[in-house]
């Protein structure tokens, strides 16, 4: 997936602050996915299964969810700007994160527990559901913290010294575009 | 923007597929087959007590969901990856669901059935996994779903030729009244342009539209305004001529009348494309005579509707229009015919000097902007049928515009029309009709207009080989017309920056040796659909050309042209250019 996105110039863009923009998205994103853990019961089952409170376990969630939402807003790039895929590319990502977080890394962290039932509904509702509303605000987010088109055209690297190639080896892409005679 | 998306037809591949799937397995359930029953496991999470008949409803409308969710994921991520049939690209696809299922849905919907809040995870869950009866089935219904997705999602960009679009320009942002437009007044022109192609493909069946596929028919209020903060002092524009002109003497206005109006009262200042690349479903295509009397009709009506509008490109590219569509047979008659081909560049080159006619007739000071590709082969080696091949060419790139600027041909050239049909009364009309005084021509330029001969007598992309600054140079000392500079730009939007200065600095050099030319051109505004694959295949892949990308956010070379065109437009010499003034004067 990866390679596909900088493979179309999906880096983030020259305006873009994807890192901030992620991270304040994540923040935001934390608010339906609590409901909904609190609402199976799941948060309870986290917080005694990590031996803290559910209040320090909501604590300790929100730095964690904004930098997740950094690393989505850095590694989308532009793909996070979009408003009628956000939705989807976030889900992808709290997927991931569910799969990565709660179905490994918390049973390795507290010696094999890990919630069964409703509370496993939803663990995984409430990463989805974060992930969602992270890619769903994210391109919302991202427009006023732009640098302005007027500012950054000053900057020195899109003059004209970018006609010399950056690394001094010319185009990086090779030309195939055979045509034959009839 | 990863890619164009139908997302009707993907929500309803996914959920077709989830349909599919229970349909089969349900089926084989019911004969005795022991299968893995996703409905049953869906539907009794939230009914856990439930009936069949309370827990089916839920369990399948759930797997629907998950199926459309899966079926957008493929239509992002995967589909048109590998050139394979599309149900077999569903298959594929189907693999990486079929997996998480077996190594981690599977135990993980264990777990939730369970009737406790915590366990102690027991590894072997994940090891053991499904007895092979159970795992057969779940393989089978990723395949069905797989299958299913695959068939049903196809052409996400496009719509059938008969059928009308049902998008007519709706912009829902408010006007924002920045800017104002300025008339040409002898500045250079810095111009963009909306991508706007609109060829039919599958033998007239299918219709692509870049202005559709772009999102310019919702956003197009939005466009104009980002192309004045970049501040160009033109755009490019063709209103789409296969869905405004619906018959002889019909016209539905609505697709140009908000966005024209918009344009004349902010600018930036139109160059109006007619025809570009394709034409109305009732004219067929390229192969019928009656192009010419049909377009020349409906470029006098644009002009007589938006009186103020001075700079028209009659025909956007006429060779390159004739060359896909009869010669390489990839859009409109998809013909691979040198007579076919032959035909298409007589009916462009007569539609074009029909179309100027009626245009001068309505605004007799209109400025004609004939764009062409600037193209240039290069024979690999001495063999004498390649230098022939190479010759040939070389002369068959410049033969529309000899038609429409009444330049004689060579007498091989001249030999060969007569061959492929073009008799001398109708060749000695074409060479007394004198072009007007207002004309100027086009030259379009990129990375794969160079070509080289090979020894398979292929021609080869050579990348930018000689520049335009000579390839430009060969079309000058053949036609002595004013120039402009109308389109460019780069596929890798990586390179995009120093491509848009290199090429900059090629106009400039021929500027600089007395050549008059009036403008440069970075095209387009945004990044374009399936140009990659000359927009023969409708499968929505975005090439990042664009000055912005399809979220409307900058790209790189965005910032680029605005620092060049900041730098620029007020320089004597610019500000006051005699080229532009001697062609508008």
């Amino acid at each position: 997936m990866a390679i596909f996105l900088s493979a179309h110039g999906y880096d983030p863009g020259p305006t873009q602050r994807p890192l901030i923009a992620g991270a304040l998205s994540g923040v935001i994103a934390t608010v339906p996915a609590v409901a909904i853990l609190h609402l199976f019961g799941s948060l309870g089952v986290e917080a005694s299964i990590l031996r803290i409170s559910e209040l320090i376990t909501i604590a300790a969630g929100v730095p964690l969810m904004a930098l997740a939402g950094a690393v989505y807003g850095y590694v989308f790039g532009r793909a996070a700007n979009d408003v009628r895929g956000g939705w989807l590319f976030g889900m992808a990502f709290g997927f991931a994160l569910w799969a990565g977080g709660a179905v490994m890394v918390l049973p390795l962290a507290s010696g094999g527990q890990t919630p069964a039932g409703e509370a496993a509904i939803g663990l995984i509702l409430s990463l989805v559901a974060w992930g969602a509303a992270l890619g769903a605000v994210h391109p919302f987010i991202h427009r006023p913290l732009h640098e302005s088109i007027e500012s950054a055209a000053k900057r020195s690297e899109v003059g004209p010294s970018a006609a010399a190639s950056k690394n001094g080896h010319g185009p990086r892409r090779d030309l195939t575009s055979p045509r034959e005679f009839p | 923007m990863l890619r164009i998306v139908a997302y009707r037809k993907a929500i309803l591949a996914g959920a077709g597929g989830a349909l599919v799937w229970e349909a089969v397995l349900r089926t084989l359930m019911l004969l005795g087959f022991h299968s893995f029953d996703i409905v049953r496991e869906l539907g009794t999470l939230a009914l856990p007590d439930g009936t069949a008949a309370e827990w089916w409803p839920a369990g399948i409308a759930a797997h629907a969901a998950v199926g459309a969710i899966w079926a957008l994921f493929y239509a992002y991520f995967f589909w048109a990856r590998f050139d394979w049939p599309p149900a077999l690209q569903g298959l594929a696809f189907a693999a990486l669901p079929a997996a998480l299922a077996a190594l981690l849905i599977y135990p993980q919907l264990r777990l939730m059935h369970m009737r406790q809040d915590v366990t102690q995870l027991d590894w072997r869950m994940f090891l053991t996994g499904l007895e092979q009866t159970r795992l057969g089935g779940l393989l089978l219904g990723h395949a069905l779903f797989g299958l299913t997705v695959g068939a049903i999602y196809t052409h996400p960009v496009g719509y059938p030729a008969t059928r009308k679009c049902s998008t007519p320009p709706n912009s829902r942002r408010p006007p924002n009244y920045n800017g104002t437009r300025v008339p040409a007044d002898g500045r250079f022109i810095f111009a963009t342009g909306i991508e706007c192609s609109y060829p039919t493909t599958e033998h007239g069946r299918w219709r692509r539209d870049e202005m559709a596929a772009t999102g310019h028919y919702r956003r197009w209020r939005e466009d104009f305004e980002l192309a004045r903060e970049v501040g160009v002092t033109h755009i490019r524009y063709g209103p789409p001529l296969h869905l405004i002109f619906t018959g002889p003497g019909q016209y539905d206005w609505q697709w140009s009348d908000e966005p024209l109006q918009e344009l004349e009262r902010f600018g930036p200042e139109p160059i109006i494309d007619l025809c570009h690349f394709g034409v109305p479903t009732w004219l067929e295509n390229f192969q019928n005579p009656e192009i010419a009397d049909a377009l020349a009709e409906y470029a006098g009506a644009f002009a007589k509707r938006y009186p103020w509008v001075r700079f028209y490109t009659p025909v956007n590219e006429m060779y390159v229009c004739a060359r896909m569509s009869a010669l390489d047979g990839r859009w409109n008659e998809e013909l691979c015919d040198e007579g076919a081909f032959v035909r298409a560049v007589v009916n462009l080159a007569s539609a074009s000097i029909h179309m100027t006619s009626t245009i001068l007739a309505a605004r007799p000071d209109a400025v004609l902007i004939n764009s062409e590709s600037s193209e240039f082969y290069q024979p690999c080696c001495p063999d004498d049928d390649i230098q022939q091949t190479a010759k040939f060419e070389n002369e068959r790139r410049f033969l529309p515009l000899d038609l429409i600027y009444s330049h004689d041909v060579s007498p091989h050239m001249r030999d060969h029309l007569r061959e492929q049909g073009v008799d001398d009364e109708q060749f000695a009309w074409f060479m007394a009709s004198k072009p007007p005084r207002r004309t100027v021509l086009g030259l379009d330029y990129y990375e794969w207009n160079e070509r080289l001969v090979s020894g398979d007598r292929r021609a080869r992309a050579l990348g930018e080989l000689f520049g335009w600054y000579v390839i430009a140079s060969q079309y000058w000392e053949r036609y002595r017309r004013t120039l402009m500079h109308t389109e460019t730009n780069r596929a890798d939007a990586g390179d995009a920056s120093r491509w848009l200065w290199r090429q900059w600095h090629n106009v400039q050099l021929l500027r600089s040796t007395g050549v008059p030319i009036i403008g440069f051109t970075w095209y387009s505004l945004t990044d374009q659909i399936d140009w990659n694959r000359g927009i023969e295949k409708p499968l929505g892949i975005i090439d990042p050309v664009g000055l912005f990308d399809l979220n409307r956010d900058p790209r790189e070379v965005g910032l680029s042209y605005k620092h060049l065109i900041d730098a620029h437009r007020d320089r004597a010499g610019y500000r006051d250019c005699k080229a532009v003034k001697e062609v508008i004067g």
